[in-house]
């Protein structure tokens, strides 16, 4: 897979549509890889007994799908430097995770990119990503 | 003209205070080092392709929180300044907890081999708010990883909004109770209410010499005719000058909230909301594109978003 | 200088408290009894009264309470905090004109413990009058509190002037230092640092708290009498050696967003021209001056429209200690409404009264004039009280 160079990016570019869909599998596969045990993301009944209509993605999943969908776009060279989230409304499990981004601004060698999260219910994340590109010598 | 007198809530500032004036307080090293198992777990669950991780042995820089979760037995040894704060807000009957912004900076990737610690530093507690979800108080704090040296490998700024639940009450809340901030209208202004209800931005202009005006009223103060129309603006604007809102609560309204003095390029100065961005990222000379706003049933106020390429 | 042939005669005002424990009315009557008294005026004396549009207590029901006779002057200004030398203004008119002999100025309220202007107020733009449909333009958008409408201004200064937040902290300081040695002053001998102000929580940015007056309960009372009576009173007079009041063009209440760059106050700019050229006065005559000072950002844009300061300087002025006792021209010695109490303007003509009779607790030396102004961001109004 190769990594974009830097004519290949420009502001307001879009990147391609990314959508998951969040299976209870998904959920709990995700909780437990990002070592988060909290019963909310894999126990329905514990879910639900906190008032949540079911089990829902943890946050250190979110940062993990939204450096996903940018190193998808990227190419895998491409450092990620921040990941800045709003979090919005739950990502519950049985819906569906709509990821779109585009290039907003280009300060140096860095680039951002906003991403914007969507479920049935809003917005579930809006998050800004900043990354490098690899210098020349090892593009 | 702000009240300087405690008030019931200050044991909590006070007790946030406290805690945030410990600094920053470091965590054990993680149970594990950064290894290859784990980063390949997390990227198979994340459906992530990406291989120069596991080819360069580095973590993916979004895993850096990871190798420092507690695990499913959490020791009471690890505690942060944060904990306290939260227990304090639950036995204050803040019970609810909603995350609202995670921020991670990445300095450098962690290597396979290192073992990463987390500092924490409790930087801050605001409230009591009125929010959607209830009143409730936002909790900030920054956590640092290093590896085994001193520099920081990543960081991060975590908040929380820690809400008193609302009683369940029969109906829905929010979407069907109505805005408390409606505005007074009258034959002179009702001309641009009505244009807010079809999405449009209507600026009064003079019927007899042209002169635009905003905010709008029954005679022209250029040449005293009472012939008035309107034009159309293109819905763009600039921020000329603008507030973020923290305090007191606002009926209607979550805080912070961002209120500008919108410049259009017809040529007038108009008042309104800038959202779908946060307050910080607000700035003057910021470019803006009009946007309408459902407050209730009967509301549909003109607000602003950050113009788009 | 000719003047107005008023003079202020007598002060008198309430405790300054956060809860007086009493009514409204009963301050009013309290304040004017001490201004009286002060005068050596008995109440039946009194035939005018002039208060603000916004006081709850009408001139015939504080006439009542004092036991004052007939009244053949009484008059109301508007604007809110913008009313207070405006009410001087009126008396002295009265004064002058005949209308009244003795007229009492007045200003009461709980403002701390009863209706607090600080807090949102829903219906401030739900009624089609005129300041309800120019409220709808604001209102709805949750730009409704006294602060969120000069954080609105403080930025464009701050944009337009490269001024700070700490720019805005030295005037809290310098009020509260004022405050700290004046017994009378709530924050006295509580005066705070520049690091506790750029500590203090945002409440609109880019206020802080400490950017933003305290609210207070309490009264006070002017009595305004010709200077010639003045003269034969008990305390020496305040010679009013010019009043005006001032709207500029685009005025409205607290949100003149749509003229010019928004940086200043050409309302302030209309009053102190008027007492220039009234007073035949200029900025360096003046020792001292009482600037009203219910927000910090105000107190800068106030020095450069009166002509202490050149345009945007007011920042390095104040950075210099010049608002400060023994600085270029101490600002509001008894503390202002930041220090002493928000009485909407009304304590600070009693301070410049002190400051001309030299009884100040922090006198400034060789104060022979002093210029008090009146709430800012709105119609307003302002002073120049002379020894004589």
């Amino acid at each position: 897979m190769r990594t974009l160079t830097e004519d290949q990016i420009e502001i307001g570019a879009v990147l391609p549509e990314l959508s998951i869909d969040l299976t209870p599998t998904v959920v709990v596969s995700t909780a437990l890889a990002t070592m988060d045990f909290t019963p909310v993301h894999h126990d329905v009944e514990g879910a639900r007994a906190q008032g949540s209509k079911d089990i829902f993605l943890n946050i250190l999943t979110t940062m993990g799908l939204v450096e996903r969908y940018v190193t998808d776009w990227t190419g895998p060279e491409a450092i990620i430097r921040r990941i800045n989230v709003k979090l919005g409304v739950p990502a519950y499990a049985g819906d569906r995770l709509d990821f779109n981004g585009t290039v907003v601004t280009q300060d140096g060698p860095d680039y951002t990119v906003e991403v914007r999260g969507k479920v049935s219910l809003g917005d579930h994340a809006t998050a800004t990503v900043t990354f490098t590109l690899p210098s020349d010598e090892t593009a | 003209m702000t009240d300087l007198d405690m008030s019931p809530g200050d044991e909590l500032l006070e007790l946030a205070e406290k805690q945030a004036a410990l600094g920053e307080v470091r965590g054990g090293p993680a149970a594990d080092p950064v290894n290859i198992p784990m980063i390949r777990h997390w990227l198979d669950a994340m459906g992530d392709a990406n291989r120069s991780y596991l080819d360069k042995g580095v973590s993916p820089p979004a895993m850096a929180q990871v190798w420092t979760m507690p695990g499913v037995r959490r020791g009471v040894k690890d505690r942060s300044p944060v904990d306290d704060v939260l227990a304090a807000l639950d036995a204050a009957g803040y019970t609810g907890v909603v995350a609202t912004n995670c921020e991670q900076t990445y300095h450098r990737p962690a290597r396979v081999g290192e073992r990463l610690s987390a500092a924490t530093r409790f930087s801050g507690l605001i409230g009591p708010k009125r929010t959607a979800l209830g009143e409730g108080y936002f909790a900030t704090w920054n956590v640092t990883w290093y590896g085994e040296g001193d520099a920081p490998v990543a960081e991060m700024m975590f908040r929380v909004l820690k809400f008193r639940p609302r009683r369940k009450s029969g109906t829905p809340a929010a979407s069907t109770a109505p805005y408390p901030l409606r505005p007074a209208q009258n034959r002179d202004t009702a001309f641009f209410w009505e244009g807010v209800r079809q999405g449009e931005l209507r600026i009064q202009s003079c019927a007899d010499c042209g002169r635009l005006r905003h905010p709008p009223g029954p005679v022209c103060p250029s040449c005293r005719s009472t012939s008035r129309s309107y034009v159309v603006a293109r819905g763009e604007g600039t921020v000329f000058s603008y507030v973020v809102h923290h305090h007191p609560p606002v009926p209607g309204r979550e805080t912070p909230f961002v209120v500008a003095v919108v410049e259009l390029p017809e040529g007038v100065r108009i008042v309104g909301n800038v959202v779908d961005c946060p307050p910080d990222a607000v700035g003057i000379g910021m470019e803006l594109r009009a946007t309408y706003r459902a407050m209730d049933d009967e509301v549909i106020l003109p607000m602003w978003a950050p113009r788009e390429s | 200088m000719s003047g107005t042939r008023a003079a202020i005669a007598g002060i008198g005002a309430t405790e300054f408290s956060k809860d007086s424990g009493r009514s409204e009315l009963r301050l009013a009557a309290e304040a004017v009894f001490a201004a009286l008294d002060d005068a050596g005026l008995d109440p039946s004396d009194v035939d005018g009264m002039v208060t603000f549009t916004q006081d709850t207590n009408q001139e015939i029901a504080v006439a009542r309470e004092i036991g004052a006779g007939e009244l053949t002057f009484f008059s109301r200004v508007e604007y809110g905090g913008g009313a207070a030398c405006g009410t001087v203004a009126h008396a002295a008119m009265a004064v002058a004109t005949g209308m009244a002999r003795t007229v009492v100025c007045y200003r009461a309220f709980n403002e701390r413990s009863g209706r607090r202007f600080g807090q949102p107020d829903a219906r401030l733009g739900g009624q089609p009058t005129s300041q309800g449909l120019e409220m709808s333009w604001h209102v709805p958008f949750g730009l409704m509190t006294p602060a969120a409408w000069v954080a609105m201004f403080a930025r464009r200064y701050m944009h337009v002037h490269g001024a700070t937040s700490e720019d805005f902290g030295r005037v809290a300081v310098a009020m509260r230092r004022h405050a700290a040695t004046n017994p009378a002053a709530w924050f006295y001998q509580r005066p705070i640092t520049l690091e506790e102000h750029q500590a203090s929580r945002w409440i609109v940015e880019p206020l802080r708290l400490f950017d933003c007056c305290q609210e207070s309960d309490g009264a006070v009372a002017l009595v305004v009498t010709s200077v010639e009576r003045a003269r034969d009173l008990r305390r020496s007079p305040a010679v009013v050696t010019a009043a005006a009041q001032g709207s500029a063009e685009g005025q409205m209440m607290m949100t003149s967003y749509y003229r010019d760059d928004m940086s200043g106050l050409p309302e302030m700019s209309v009053v102190g021209r008027r007492l220039w050229e009234m007073s035949g006065l200029k900025p360096r005559d003046v020792r001292t001056a009482i600037l009203y000072d219910h927000f910090t950002p105000f107190v800068l844009a106030q020095l450069e429209e009166l002509g202490f300061c050149g345009r945007g300087e007011a920042p390095g002025f104040v950075r210099d200690g010049g608002i400060e006792l023994g600085g270029r021209l101490p600002v509001n010695p008894h503390g202002g409404q930041l220090g002493e109490a928000y009485i909407h303007g009304m304590n600070g003509i009693a301070e410049a009264v002190r400051q001309i009779r030299g009884t100040s607790a922090n006198q400034v030396p060789g104060v022979e004039h002093v210029l008090v102004t009146a709430g800012t961001g709105v119609p307003t109004s302002g002073l120049i009280l002379s020894a004589g």
